[in-house]
């Protein structure tokens, strides 16, 4: 089964302890949303990823990994 | 909470209020013998639609209630916006209403060709319908709850 991990909780820390809900503003979703990104219960579209890794100024492979078990 | 919960949540109480008016209203027309004579077709048409404009009123009822609810509670005003996990969701509890009202709408074909009254096929649609209604906000505050 496929698994997607991210570090949004530390690069949110890294960036200023920035909020989830600072994030889901500038990214365009809500807290709830970005919540379960957060806890990988929902995968976000190829263009929030990029949305998110942007904000950060990293790449989506440093957001975002993939697991294929 | 996001809209699309408080709209699953919402739409579950309403259409728990109108199905058990529903009930208590046809049962009652049946008891009276309103549905036994040669136009029990249109009588029923018109207990339904004077239904649905009941329905639409509760449901605007409950959802500004909510709203209000919502803020008060929270202290924020309601975030209504809409995103990408709010449209899959929707899309989901979509099908699964979907297949039940097909799967049902056929039986209801069926049962009608081995003999039913289209009366009793009438109600059974209108049956379907809460039930599928039900369904997808069912589903909707099942997917939200479980952060999916």
């Amino acid at each position: 089964m496929a698994r997607i991990e991210n570090r949004i909780r530390r690069l949110r820390f890294d960036a200023g302890e920035m909020t989830q809900k600072d994030l889901a503003e500038r990214v365009g979703v809500t807290r709830q949303t970005l919540l379960a990104i957060e806890n990988g219960k929902y995968a976000p579209t190829l263009e929030l990823a990029f949305r998110i890794a942007r904000t950060f100024g990293v790449g989506i492979d440093d957001v975002f990994t993939f697991h294929d078990e | 909470m996001p809209v699309g919960e408080r709209e699953a949540l919402t739409g579950l109480i309403t259409m728990l209020i109108v199905v058990v008016l529903a009930t208590f209203r046809l049962f009652d027309q049946h008891a009276s013998g309103a549905f036994d004579g040669p136009d029990a077709l249109q009588v029923w048409a018109r207990s339904i639609l004077i239904l649905i404009g009941v329905s639409i009123a509760i449901a605007i009822a409950v959802s500004v209630l909510a709203h209000i609810l919502e803020a008060v509670l929270t202290g924020e005003r309601p975030d209504d916006r809409r995103d990408e996990r709010d449209h899959l969701i929707e899309r989901r509890a979509l099908s699964w209403a979907w297949y039940l009202l097909s799967f049902g709408i056929l039986a209801v074909i069926v049962d009608l060709a081995f003999g039913s009254s289209a009366f009793r096929a009438l109600n059974l649609m209108l049956a379907l319908c809460a039930g599928a209604e039900l369904v997808k906000d069912g589903v909707k505050l099942i997917l939200y709850r479980r952060g999916s």
